[in-house]
């Protein structure tokens, strides 16, 4: 033991931290918006209102206190006022963050109340499923938004616990273990059906060198017994093990990675019903330093029953409507959740965990619905990625070829082809123009087959995503917006319709021929990094729901600041 | 070699296999969802003759050859009473389409014939029966009024003088259960009060009604009529509550309880509710003491610009453990 000096370190220094010196910082954003909508569906609609306008300030204001060198508390509350709505009606108060966080005894570091918090992609992540492309311009804006308003950070999930964290350094053998640990609560007892629910977990990640790491990860959602009058308690657990191996050096370095790992997932009081299953995905990679290439290929086969909750809840939950222009014609149909809505509205992304297998929208992601943790596919994929030194370029491209592991409904199994490139050009550093002057563009391609031998076994449905953008700073700090785009499905499936225990009953078609078409132009003004007005105007033209297309225009005016 | 170890384990890992689930699969067989409708086996009831009032139950049983929503429709050929039965399957049986004797649409059943329907979603074949009520259902509780008996000696009234004023028990066949129910009709442009009845503990010949103490167990029930075209009147019970069981109820130190409902609905209609869940007058503390009611107050309400107020009231009834299932 004499010949291993064990060092106790922090792993991460908190950004609070750098500030040293000041005992109580205000931090925080404010953000305004005002918008005008004029839609329109079928010529004879004389029910919907046809135009909306509405808008709002709001204040989210923290206190930062540090009372010592290692203790930080945070409190931030929110004040929101709906225009044309003072005096009372249509403000509201709430708290946005509340937390404490340190270091205890110079060793372990800790936080208490809000934890914005992931582990691995099988375990606890928050996979973005939904919006397959990245975005700038008029998108980028409200894709900031959103994410700032259901504190999506690096694909964290904001959960109410406590976290621990530590890590251990050596001088030989092995150069640091780490050691995550947290739980939080996912729901309240209402003392009589419905018990106390809590989700725990954490890992060990020992890196050996810079060429290897293995990490051993699990994680449980369960029911504390004798906190309700039902007895019947949920539990998921999910073990995982990754790991990380490289070789190389400067010029190139190859290496293989990935997870692989067990999961079950039932009720107390009828364990012959706990599904249990394992995955295994892994991935050799190649990155070519100085060509500033890289290269991967994957395997991956994630059981029929895997089920990981805490990597399988989705951001979306379509089961929800809309806020905006939620009916429509004169028989007031339902309007589907469109594109449009998951960039305009906050309140359609969920902030917890979903104990459940949550509904989906096949049209824009019916490869891999619940992220890389999907259940019931097995795989490859390739992907190739360049960045060039002078960040004039930066593309990646990925295919998946993936297939069902256990059929629905049939034996023959469903195949999904998907496509994912994504590039941008910085054409001010092409050009060495001081300006910003950006182009984006993600093209995502998808197709599920099946083949059968009854018209109703075949599956044979396709999809299209187009998003494509620009920011030019044609005058200092004043930027030019524009962007388009485009969602393009056709074809048909059959979806399962899952009763109350996630159990299969029956199928419904999903039948779709449609696109969804949305042009964007604004002018964006930057008062610094962090302060900005943009103003914008949209046309939205949507064909889903068949006998029912409808467009809009709108104009919104944002004003964001943080601080 | 410890690194090429190292990478064979992780390669074996990499390139391993799940035994083979090519002969599994999950869900129903979609041969059984979207293949061709038939029927294997028709609609048949489990015993012709049912006896309610015995504890006897009927269930249906039919199978068809693909999963279907389907839909059990018994009809009274002499009320028209309705009950209907929804479900999702390839099969019915007992666990699926018992019926109780319980009404889903208003009149309640009587003794008689009822016609028998199972129809699926998006087929055109319907499958008959028919089944005989002997005795139709009964329901424990302790029952306020039905108005079957006439007018009860010891129940209250105040009727405003107003246009159009029918304040009486109707026998006119339009009742919901047996033959008669109360008519609660009439134009009164200076007072929301149209008309009530007090129903006392003494028609029942005891200074409280013989309910349990247990709030949170009791139910009221009552069914309600509401007018088509005229969803401007409003029922209100009171619970007056004698708790120092003196005889009377004193309004300034004794609870009073209250249930209001705007009838915006046209027929005939349910409503229940757990006697814990009212909200009194505070005046007594705010405790729920059933067993101390000594009147339950009627009052039929219409907002005095709306003109002509018509409601109809039936089967009003205190049941334990759950609401009435009629």
């Amino acid at each position: 033991m004499k010949y291993i000096l064990i060092f106790v370190i922090l792993t991460l220094i908190s950004p609070a931290f750098a500030q040293r010196g000041k005992k109580v910082q205000f931090i925080g954003g404010a953000r305004s918006l005002i918008s005008h909508a004029n839609f329109t569906s079928t010529e004879d609609d004389s029910v919907t209102a046809p135009k909306s306008t509405g808008g709002y300030a709001l204040v989210d204001l923290g206190i930062k206190i540090n009372p010592n060198k290692s203790t930080e508390i945070l409190g931030m509350f929110r004040i929101r006022n709906n225009f044309g709505a003072f005096w009372g009606g249509g403000v509201s108060f709430d708290v946005r963050q509340l937390y404490v966080r340190g270091v205890a005894g110079k060793v372990l570091r800790y936080q208490i109340g809000n934890l914005d918090y992931k582990l691995t992609p099988y375990t606890f992540y928050n996979h973005n499923a939904d919006l397959l492309t990245r975005s700038v311009g008029t998108l980028g804006v409200k894709e900031d938004i959103f994410n700032y308003e259901s504190f999506y950070k690096e694909n964290t999930w904001r959960q109410q616990g406590a976290s621990i964290n530590f890590a251990l350094q050596f001088p030989k053998v092995v150069k640091e273990i780490e050691f995550n640990g947290f739980i939080t609560r996912l729901n309240p007892t209402d003392f009589n059906n419905i018990l106390e629910r809590l989700y725990g977990g954490g890992n060990v990640v020992i890196t050996q060198s810079k060429h290897l790491m293995l990490g051993v990860n699990h994680v449980s959602i369960f029911d504390l017994q004798g906190t309700a009058v039902d007895s019947n308690a949920y539990s998921n657990n999910v073990s995982t093990l990754t790991y990380d191996v490289s070789f190389g050096g400067d010029k190139i370095k190859f290496g293989v990675d990935g997870e692989s790992g067990i999961s079950s997932s039932g009720m107390s009081l009828t364990p012959d019903e706990t599904l249990k299953d394992y995955f295994i995905h892994a991935r050799a990679y190649m990155n070519l330093k100085k060509k500033n290439l890289g290269f991967d290929v994957g395997y991956m086969d994630n059981g029929a029953d895997f089920r990981s909750f805490g990597a399988q809840s989705k951001r979306i939950d379509y089961s929800q409507q809309n806020n905006f222009f939620k009916r429509y014609t004169n028989n007031q149909i339902v309007r589907p959740v469109s594109m449009y809505d998951l960039y305009n509205d906050p309140n359609l992304y969920s902030v917890g965990i979903q104990t459940g297998i949550m509904d989906y929208n096949p049209a824009v992601n019916n490869a891999l619905p619940y992220g890389i943790a999907t259940f019931n596919r097995r795989g490859a994929y390739v992907g190739a990625s360049y960045s060039d030194s002078a960040k004039i370029i930066d593309a990646s491209a990925k295919y998946y070829y993936l297939n069902e592991i256990r059929g629905q409904g049939t034996t023959v199994l469903k195949t999904f082809n998907y496509v994912n490139v994504d590039a941008h050009f910085s054409l001010s550093n092409l050009l060495n123009w001081k300006k910003e002057l950006g182009v984006h563009a993600g093209l995502v391609f998808q197709q599920t087959t099946r083949d059968g031998d009854f018209t109703f076994e075949e599956v044979d449905l396709s999809s299209l995503t187009l998003n494509a953008g620009l920011e030019i700073e044609f005058i200092d700090k004043l930027s030019l917006m524009a962007n388009v785009f485009v969602l393009q499905s056709a074809g048909t499936d059959q979806l399962p319709v899952r009763d109350a225990n996630d159990v299969i009953v029956n199928y419904s078609e999903f039948k779709v021929s449609g696109i969804e078409t949305n042009l964007a132009g604004g002018l964006k003004f930057d008062f610094s990094k962090t302060i900005y007005l943009a103003a914008m105007y949209e046309w939205n033209k949507n064909s889903f729901v068949a006998d029912n297309p409808y467009n809009f225009n709108q104009m919104s005016i944002y004003y964001v600041i943080k601080f | 070699m410890k690194k090429y170890g190292l990478i064979l384990l992780i390669g074996l890992t990499f390139l391993s296999c799940r035994k083979d689930e090519i002969d599994l699969t999950e869900g129903p067989n979609l041969t059984d969802v979207y293949g061709e409708f038939s029927v294997i086996n028709t609609l048949v009831a489990s015993q012709s003759n049912v006896d309610y009032t015995s504890g006897q139950s009927v269930y249906f049983t039919a199978e068809i050859s693909i999963i279907s929503d389907w839909e059990l429709k018994i009809t009274g050929q002499s009320s028209g009473a309705e009950k209907i039965i929804t479900g999702t399957g390839k099969v019915l049986e007992a666990s699926s389409s018992t019926w109780n004797g319980s009404t889903t649409n208003f009149p309640m059943f009587q003794a008689e014939i009822c016609d028998v329907a199972l129809s699926f979603n998006g087929q055109t074949d319907t499958l008959f029966t028919t089944v005989t009520i002997d005795a139709p259902k009964t329901n424990a509780g302790f029952l306020l009024a039905d108005f079957e008996t006439g007018w009860v000696g010891g129940w209250t009234s105040f009727i405003q003088s107003g246009g159009n004023m029918d304040f009486n028990i109707k026998t006119d066949g339009s009742a919901p259960q047996l033959g008669s129910h109360y008519n609660m009709q009439g134009i009164v442009n200076w007072d929301w009060l149209v008309g009530l009845v007090n129903f006392n503990s003494a028609a029942y010949g005891t200074t409280t009604l013989p309910l349990s103490s247990n709030a949170d167990n009791l139910y009221f029930n009552a069914l309600i009529y509401g007018q088509p075209g005229l969803p401007n009147s409003r029922v209100l019970f009171q619970f007056d509550e004698d708790e120092d069981e003196g005889g009377t109820f004193n309004a300034v130190n004794e609870d009073q309880f209250g249930y209001e409902i705007l009838i915006d609905w046209e027929g005939w209609r349910l409503i229940s509710v757990k006697y814990s869940d009212l909200e009194g007058n505070g005046a007594g503390g705010g405790v729920h003491n059933p067993d101390k009611i000594n009147a339950v107050n009627m009052l039929h309400l219409a907002d005095p610009s709306s003109g002509l107020a018509i409601s109809k009231l039936d089967y009003l009834i205190f049941t334990e453990n759950a609401a009435l299932n009629p």
